[in-house]
């Protein structure tokens, strides 16, 4: 084990369930990366994830305070214990599924209110733990088990719902890009309010199998480099490209979420001092 | 360690009959239910309200929103019933007291947190103002449909759950104190099935003057160490888990080990059904809350709760006024079900808003014979007391219930 | 990984002066550390670990350049690489 994950992981729970080849644990090496950069501790920082390959595989792996919220709430769980324990860092990794799909509702509004949480959306192009079905994110035509024609829907970009909710930091990374996800990560810590990281990653068994065609992990994370960088080993364009990088940066431009609701308190509590009718009711 | 059976008792059998008798100083009040829910809940200690509005319950909400900032809490208005209810129980998770509020369509959205909430033992109330249904119905007639859906408020099974129900604005605030203190103690989720005539009237309300001294609130502890999920184990008052003291505390959806890690072994699901299931059965004692009237001599028993035990009640005192020898059976804590309140061998009519029959289901399981337990459901408004004796008369004299327009007495 | 390993640059420093330790009971045999090392310090055990997989090993540690690209791609926290002791003046 490296030695960030002695310092921050559980050693009983290392390895992950994870498959092999997996990148989730990539980018959860990339966090620790970002956080060890930042100075953290491991109290300093509450992991909380959601359902699927991404909540399942990363759940209490973190050594300190850890929740796994029912699918697509982790966001919503999140906000009530940011009410209660504002000085925290709550990092929310979840997947796709959690983010674009189940728990968008939560995901907007949490960025709508400057939630001061960092959600890092890593995504597998499709609802992997229950055997690969296409999910909002799984790019237009392609093959999954519930697409078995190709997938007619077209997808959607969570970055920009996000940040057209008001979320006040949103990058975009994948995979094959590490300098630029921990730089993105740290600065997506930085913010007191809502960050939102979109990490696409590779799934070789279902993913891969269906829609690319093989289980070979290393041809599943070129598929992903082709895509990042929009271009073929041999030269020719592929069919689509991730733009990458930091979409939106406000950072603290907003105030936070729960510093509002305190401050209103606080307001309300000196204007009873002061004699006001508002407190007699 | 079953508990020891009950001798039921007449008069009101509950915690707040002797605090009423030691608090006197306050306030009187003429206030709503919704008014006095939301007392009780900041006199309980309650700092976060996060919910969605929804007749009849918004009130509670527009009262919190005013109430919870002066006392240093959080109101919290949600995108929806999810979120308000996982958002309490993160706020619950983090160490503040967490209520929310919300009628039977709201309710049923809030199954995923409540599962959630009661797997990971932890304390909040919900309120649950019933209105008629199925779905949105009507939504200023009351209701009493939300029975069954309130004891499996969520799937799964291998769970057992706290239900209370008030059917006066007095006693809706102190039982909303008690759903608090319930709720540390037992480390789960409380639900309050209120309806929608006890939310929006409007009574007489004493209010104690201090809530610092009120002695009988059950403060929040922090469960700082090992075991985080007492599995296996029925023990009462173990502290709540606190996410953010760095404790290394792991909550999740899944069956859990001690440690708080997902596994999927079967003895581990065994261990932690026996702690969600025996933590309250075998404290079941400490859950008894009823009001009774004539026990001693009943040859017939009517069984209400919430706002139409109002007028039962008032029915059966006519009824005895009259000669004959009724009883009145009101169960306070509607789950898990007090089955020792039915062992009297006699006639019982069950008075439920809903023409389905839900609580007549229980009551024939709990008396000795229930080819002697009639149904007499009504929806969507009170039963007159005029219905009730009528009734009671009947079942006295033939044994079955007249015919009444718009009274349902077909169960099966 | 033919783009991939040709385009992935990270700086370099002289061979032979870094510790590579592979965390053999931990690997699930991805094969990225392999295929992306630009020196060939990795090779494939011939027996599997606990986890059922054949996994990797420091073969020739004395290749390393500290690029580092092995620890970042390992998707399973199991390689450490680290200046040896006195090694780097």
């Amino acid at each position: 084990m490296n030695k960030l994950a002695q310092k921050y992981l559980r050693p009983s729970q290392i390895p992950t369930k994870a498959c092999h080849g997996c990148g989730i644990g990539m980018i959860e090496n990339w966090l620790l990366q970002a956080i060890d950069e930042l100075g953290l501790k491991q109290d300093d920082v509450v992991f909380g994830t959601g359902i699927g390959c991404v909540g399942r595989q990363t759940f209490a792996t973190w050594g300190g305070d850890n929740f796994g919220a029912t699918h697509g709430r982790a966001v919503a769980v999140a906000t009530g214990l940011k009410l209660a324990q504002p000085d925290k860092k709550f990092l929310i990794v979840v997947g796709d599924g959690d983010a674009a799909s189940i728990g968008t509702s939560h995901l907007i509004h949490a960025a709508r209110r400057n939630l001061g949480v960092t959600v890092i959306c890593e995504d597998n192009m499709g609802y992997e733990s229950t055997g690969g079905q296409f999910s909002p994110t799984t790019p237009a035509g392609y093959v999954t088990n519930s697409s078995p024609y190709g997938m007619v829907e077209p997808p959607f970009d969570p970055c920009d719902v996000v940040q057209a909710a008001g979320a006040t930091f949103v990058a975009e990374t994948t995979a094959t890009q590490w300098h630029q996800t921990v730089k993105i990560v740290k600065k997506a810590l930085q913010n007191d309010g809502f960050s939102f990281v979109h990490v696409r990653f590779p799934c070789n068994e279902n993913f891969g199998a269906y829609a690319l065609g093989t289980r070979d992990t290393l041809k599943n994370l070129e598929w992903i480099y082709e895509h990042t960088q929009g271009r073929k080993a041999d030269g020719s364009e592929t069919d689509f490209t991730w733009e990458t990088g930091i979409k939106h940066d406000a950072s603290n431009s907003r105030p936070e979420f729960s510093r509002l609701l305190r401050d209103l308190g606080e307001r309300v509590r000196a204007r009873m001092a002061a004699g006001d009718g508002q407190g007699a009711h | 360690m079953p508990t020891a059976t009950l001798t039921v008792r007449d008069g009101l059998v509950a915690p707040w009959a002797e605090w009423e008798r030691r608090y006197t100083t306050g306030r009187r009040l003429l206030e709503a239910g919704t008014y006095a829910l939301t007392e009780g809940a900041i006199a309980a200690g309650c700092r976060v309200f996060a919910g969605y509005p929804i007749t009849p319950a918004t009130d509670i909400a527009e009262y919190m929103s005013r109430r919870l900032p002066q006392v240093g809490g959080y109101y919290m208005q949600c995108e929806d019933e999810l979120a308000g209810m996982h958002t309490c129980a993160g706020a619950s998770l983090g160490g503040l007291k967490a209520m929310t509020a919300t009628s039977g369509p709201g309710y049923t959205l809030m199954h995923d947190a409540y599962g959630w909430a009661l797997t990971n033992e932890i304390p909040m109330v919900v309120v649950d103002a019933m209105r008629v249904g199925p779905i949105s119905g009507i939504t200023g007639a009351p209701g009493q449909g939300e029975f069954y859906v309130a004891r499996y408020c969520t799937h799964g099974g291998n769970f057992e759950t706290i239900v209370l129900s008030p059917s006066s604005v007095q006693e809706a605030f102190w039982l909303t104190i008690d759903a608090f203190n319930l709720a540390e103690r037992f480390r789960t989720p409380v639900t309050i099935l209120t309806d929608q005539v006890v939310s929006d009237m409007w009574e007489d309300l004493f209010i104690p003057a201090d809530y610092d001294g009120l002695d009988f609130v059950v403060p929040r502890k922090s469960n700082l160490m090992m075991p985080f999920f007492p599995v296996g184990s029925a023990a009462l008052d173990v502290p709540p888990n606190i996410i953010g003291r760095g404790t290394g505390v792991c909550v999740s959806a899944y069956t859990h080990t001690e440690e708080g890690y997902d596994i999927e072994e079967m003895e581990a699901q065994w261990a932690q059904s026996y702690r969600l299931v025996n933590k309250i059965r075998f404290h079941r004692a400490e859950l008894t809350r009823y009001e009774t009237v004539g026990m001693e001599d009943a040859e017939v028993v009517a069984v209400a709760y919430g706002a139409n035990a109002r007028t039962v009640k008032t029915a059966v005192l006519e009824a005895r006024r009259r000669g004959l020898r009724a009883g009145f059976v009101r169960p306070i804590t509607l789950w898990p079900f007090l089955d020792d309140l039915f062992e009297r061998d006699c006639h019982y009519v069950v008075c439920e808003l809903n023409y389905d029959g839900q609580l007549v289901r229980e009551v024939m399981r709990a008396a000795p014979d229930k080819r002697k337990v009639h149904f007499m459901g009504k929806s969507a408004e009170l039963h007159t007391v005029a219905e009730v004796t009528t009734a009671l008369q009947g079942v006295s004299g033939s044994g079955r219930i007249p015919e009444l327009p718009y009274i349902w007495t077909e169960v099966r | 990984m033919a783009l991939f390993k040709t385009e992935k640059k990270a700086p370099r420093g002289p061979a032979g002066k870094w510790d590579v330790v592979v965390s053999e009971e931990m690997c699930k045999a991805c094969g990225f550390c392999l295929h992306i090392c630009p020196t060939d310090v990795f090779g494939w055990r011939k027996v599997t670990n606990r986890l059922g997989w054949f996994p990797i090993y420091t073969a020739h540690e004395e290749h390393c350049v500290g690029c580092m690209l092995c620890y970042q791609i390992c998707p399973d926290f199991c390689i450490d690489v680290a200046p040896r002791a006195g090694g780097m003046n």
